[in-house]
């Protein structure tokens, strides 16, 4: 299967560090990940709330640009605007008709769109993962945490369980960490309310951190560019809005998949996590 | 999830609120029968001042004016767990964007909401350079809500961490974009 990559606006900037993982966990791999040409901001949550036609015309002006390939996306919420979009313009002639006139070009809603987790545990698998595997995680105990848009709505993204997925807890097992059984995979962080109110998203977050902690957590890993930044940026103002103590690093899975391939740390980002990892790596005898 | 059962309750379209959100967005409040399951899930029902299955009672009860001015539709992180846990296949979260829309439409938005602006000034970025540069995002943001110093300590740590370039991306084709946002605003019609 060939790919090209949709990296998501955050992932030249506040999620760059996802990008660099990524690219060096692809490397290892021999994923050939060239990006997908003039692709353009999936719109977000801002073009979904505001028109429904733009949420859908956005996508449909990349995806139309795949020439055939598949569409690797590591942003959870890029990768659920794509989704949305292909199911609305592929279910509907009129919305197809209407997005078509928008952008200019008819677009069938068919460019298959894959989320990285998918492709590295399904396309991939988890054998071919287990083979490239240097310095396993051993001991390092991991909340993995998915957040809301990779699995909901299921009958749209089609990822894993809506309720309990585990694609990203057996992806951190074969690197040989620990996942851990805990009830917040799948809750939400505040996401953008980062920016327009942010007592949102230290509530909902603090749920989260307290919830990992709880269940004996030694990190957490991510899957999306907001909730790592709620979780890890926002930790310190967490910690000194409840008075609580958390201390724990927030990697996206691609840092800690990288560490256990023998990616050298600085390929990994590891120093633009705002809470530091190497005490606990380094407690686990997890060299970086 | 029982197909059947929510099209043998789904009430025609009754015009009113109900009617133009189906339009809108494809919800169907009026298929809801109160179990108050979405409410039980919602992230923001502790704190918001309508429960997502109160603002669908309230849209059934075509209470325009109260679901439109309130916190509840701009409170709402658009999570999506209510439209996955409904087992009418209502879809408050679909429901939400349209009523977001229409509270607009009308001069409705409630006071202390950043959002619509944030909306706009996100929307604009795109149309403008075709990605979003999160520190221009940013610094826009809080010249028009006028919150300069709200979480001005965090930029120069994420300036260290390489978190914040300093200059934006730009994507050719921006008469294209502009014409294409510009189709859109019209409805696709032409």
């Amino acid at each position: 299967m060939s790919y090209v990559f949709f990296p998501g606006c955050s992932l030249d900037g506040t999620a760059k560090d996802f990008h660099r993982s990524t690219l060096a966990v692809a490397a290892k791999l021999g994923l050939d990940l060239p990006e997908l040409k003039d692709w353009i901001c999936c719109g977000s949550t801002a073009a979904h709330s505001t028109d429904p036609l733009l949420a859908d015309a956005l996508p449909a002006k990349s995806l139309s640009n795949a020439g055939g390939a598949t569409v690797a996306v590591a942003c959870a919420a890029c990768y659920s605007r794509l989704k949305t979009a292909n199911h609305r313009i592929a279910g509907d002639p009129a919305v197809r008709a209407r997005v078509a006139r928008v952008v200019g070009n008819d677009y069938d809603g068919l460019t298959p769109v894959r989320h990285l987790l998918e492709i590295l545990c399904r396309d991939i698998g988890l054998a071919r993962i287990a083979q490239s595997i240097r310095r396993p995680l051993a001991g390092l105990k991991v909340a993995c945490y998915y957040g809301c848009l990779l699995t909901r709505p299921p009958e749209i993204t089609n990822f894993d369980d809506a309720e309990n997925p585990t694609l990203m807890d057996r992806l951190m097992e074969t690197a040989g960490a620990t996942p851990l059984e805990w009830p917040h995979k799948t809750e939400c962080c505040g996401a953008s309310f980062s920016i327009t109110d942010a007592s949102i998203v230290l509530e909902l977050s603090n749920q989260i951190l307290a919830m990992a902690q709880a269940a004996g957590a030694d990190c957490i890993a991510t899957a999306c560019p907001l909730c790592q930044l709620n979780l890890d940026m926002r930790q310190k103002d967490i910690e000194a809005r409840f008075g609580r103590q958390y201390n724990l690093p927030v990697f996206y899975f691609t840092q800690l998949l990288g560490l256990a391939m023998g990616c050298p740390a600085d390929e990994l980002s590891l120093r633009s996590l705002v809470v530091e990892p190497q005490e606990v790596l380094a407690a686990k005898g997890i060299g970086c | 999830m029982s197909t059947a059962i929510a099209a043998t309750i789904e009430i025609q379209d009754l015009g009113g609120l109900a009617g133009d959100v189906k339009a809108r967005s494809g919800a169907s409040p009026m298929s809801c029968f109160q179990c108050a399951k979405c409410s039980s899930g919602c992230p923001v029902a502790a704190r918001a001042d309508l429960k997502p299955h109160e603002a669908v009672r309230m849209v059934q009860m075509d209470q325009r004016e109260a679901v439109l001015s309130s916190r509840f539709i701009w409170e709402c992180t658009s999570c999506q767990t209510c439209s996955t846990r409904c087992p009418q296949q209502v879809d408050p979260a679909a429901m939400n964007d349209a009523l977001r829309a229409m509270s607009r439409a009308a001069r409705k938005v409630s006071v202390g909401t950043a959002v619509p602006a944030f909306n706009d000034i996100f929307l604009a970025t795109v149309r403008r350079r075709g990605r979003i540069y999160e520190m221009g995002l940013m610094v826009r943001f809080k010249l028009r809500t006028r919150r300069l110093f709200e979480d001005i300590g965090k930029a120069p740590a994420m300036l260290l961490k390489g978190k914040l370039p300093l200059v934006g991306p730009r994507i050719a084709g921006r008469a294209g974009r502009k014409a294409m946002f510009r189709r859109a605003a019209q409805g696709g019609d032409q």
